[in-house]
């Protein structure tokens, strides 16, 4: 088994640990369960509901709206990197506007979201797109611009013209900022959904998790906690790999981006 | 009739402040020649390549290729850099394939054109690599094949075995003369060594301080093909001992 063989023991001890330690301060009601579950019963309940298959519905809206929102925030972050990089004019037009709206928190804006486009799935979908879309213009942006002046010289020597500089050298260049900034969204688009599940919502594994501690179901609460962790360890695992994948010509790995 | 004629060409760059960066610059290069210039650091060699190769717009004068005036660059025309500037997400046959492939050539002559060149600076075994994985002398054998992929009539080359070590450097000057007489074309060489100019070529220019223009025209009467050997001679030091003489007096 090459899996096992390479996988790293080392790396469950802190974990089991705490486990354990959590397990007996649950036990032995050192704290009162209800704050603190021991660990044993956080799985239980878990486990109920994936067998009742209660937790699936939950998890596949927010991915939807997750999903949803992300890939809008990225073909607009991308269209609109390219334009502001590539044109003074939109530039100017547009710069003033990112930086203004850049630092505002995603949530300052639900309420303005709610107004908008009321509590369903379009204000929700419209906080993830806020949440994940500057990452992905800046560095769009920063990647673009970026790039070696004189690479794109020896391209144009070579004969390239306009529209094959964009596509043959200045977006494959930029890639590395790209796929960093989309990588940063993938997190920022987990954050955003349970944030906003939480705030107003009827489904979604950020309703589940609000729902239970609204209903003191703290062992419940804890178990969504656990779900939300996992769906972003899948989504982070999901993008790194897909990074990997595009730019395995890159000889740097820990890439560096700019983050909104 | 000469393959690059420029008269008295000016460039002005206008950042912060004003920069003279060549002035009343005239050459004339016959066809097949090699010619090298060489110059203090700074006095415009690189920017004469640029406004050569219609990469930088001139400020006035004028560059003729083949009697007729440059417009911007030309496939005809082709440029090596010290820094290889090779695209590092295409493989050493994407990279040689790159000109052929954005002058909308076939697939299968694309290839043909990238095995040859491919061979022609040794890199056969190597075409699926990426640049990452070459040595610097290596990857400017990939320049330098990516340039030749364009047939170009004009190859110019700035300061293209600057970063290497002396041995590869040596190398690939003999591999540069070879390729020379292969691929036949001219080529305008810039470089700060000067027995690797005497060494390559027809004719060594000098340039003045910037702003520069060319204050000595040497011609290289060393016979071809040319050998190590040849460093050592008495000719060979003479030359050298000539052309230190006019750079000197610019430093
Ligand atoms: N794009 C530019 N903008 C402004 N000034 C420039 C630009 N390119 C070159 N210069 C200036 O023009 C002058 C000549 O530069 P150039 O690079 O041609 O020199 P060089 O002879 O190639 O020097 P080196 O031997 O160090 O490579 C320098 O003073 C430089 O600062
Ligand atoms: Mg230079």
């Amino acid at each position: 088994m090459r899996i096992l063989s390479e996988f790293n023991f080392k790396k469950i001890i802190s974990p089991l640990f705490i486990l354990i330690v959590c397990e007996i301060i649950g036990r032995t009601r050192l704290i009162d369960p209800f704050f603190f579950p021991p660990p044993s019963a956080i799985f239980k309940s878990l486990w109920q509901m994936t067998i009742t298959g209660e937790i699936f519905p939950h998890i596949a809206i927010s991915v939807l709206r997750a999903v949803t929102g992300y890939i809008i925030a990225a073909a607009a972050g991308l269209f609109l990197g390219i334009l502001v990089a590539g044109s003074k004019l939109f530039e100017n037009i547009f710069d003033p506007l990112i930086e203004l709206i850049r630092p505002i928190s995603t949530f300052a804006i639900v309420p303005v979201m709610f107004v908008w486009f009321g509590i369903g799935n379009g204000s929700k979908i419209a906080i993830i797109v806020k949440a994940c879309f500057f990452p992905i213009v800046l560095n769009t942006i920063a990647g673009i611009k970026g790039v070696d002046l004189r690479l794109i010289q020896a391209a144009r020597s070579l004969g390239a013209n306009g529209r094959q500089l964009w596509t043959m050298v200045l977006i494959p260049s930029a890639l590395p900022m790209i796929i960093t900034g989309m990588r940063i969204s993938t997190a920022m688009s987990m954050l955003a959904i349970v944030g906003v599940e939480m705030l107003a919502a009827d489904s979604g594994i950020g309703f589940l998790v609000i729902d239970a501690q609204r209903t003191f179901a703290t062992d419940r609460m804890f178990a969504g906690i656990i779900v939300i962790s996992l769906m972003g360890v899948t989504f982070d695992k999901i993008a790194r790999f897909v990074q990997q994948r595009i730019l395995s010509w890159h000889t740097d790995t820990s890439l560096a981006g700019t983050s909104a | 009739m000469f393959i690059i004629e420029a008269q008295k060409v000016c460039k002005i760059f206008n950042k912060r402040e004003e920069i003279t960066a060549i002035e009343n610059f005239s050459l004339k290069v016959r066809e097949n020649e090699f010619v090298s210039i060489i110059g203090p650091s700074g006095c415009g060699k690189s920017t004469f390549l640029l406004l050569a190769a219609g990469l930088e717009s001139i400020t006035s004068g004028q560059i003729f290729i083949n009697g007729s005036k440059i417009n911007g660059p030309d496939p005809k025309r082709a440029i090596v850099f010290q820094e290889y500037l090779l695209f590092p997400w295409k493989t050493v046959r994407k990279n040689v394939e790159f000109g052929p492939l954005v002058r909308k050539v076939m697939k299968a002559e694309r290839r043909k054109i990238s095995d040859k060149y491919i061979k022609m600076v040794g890199l056969e075994g190597f075409e699926d690599r990426y640049p990452h994985e070459l040595s610097g002398g290596m990857k400017q054998r990939v320049a330098i094949a990516r340039a030749l992929a364009n047939e170009p009539e004009v190859l110019f080359m700035d300061e293209p075995f600057g970063s290497l070590d002396s041995l590869t450097r040596e190398m690939l000057q003999s591999e540069l003369l070879q390729i020379w007489t292969e691929a036949k074309c001219t080529v305008i060489f810039v470089t700060h060594s000067i027995s690797e100019a005497v060494y390559l070529s027809d004719r060594v220019v000098v340039m003045s301080r910037r702003p520069g223009r060319i204050i000595a025209d040497i011609r290289i009467n060393l016979k071809r093909p040319r050998l190590r050997e040849m460093l050592s001679t008495p000719e060979f030091s003479e030359y050298e001992r000539k052309i230190r003489e006019f750079v000197w007096a610019q430093v």
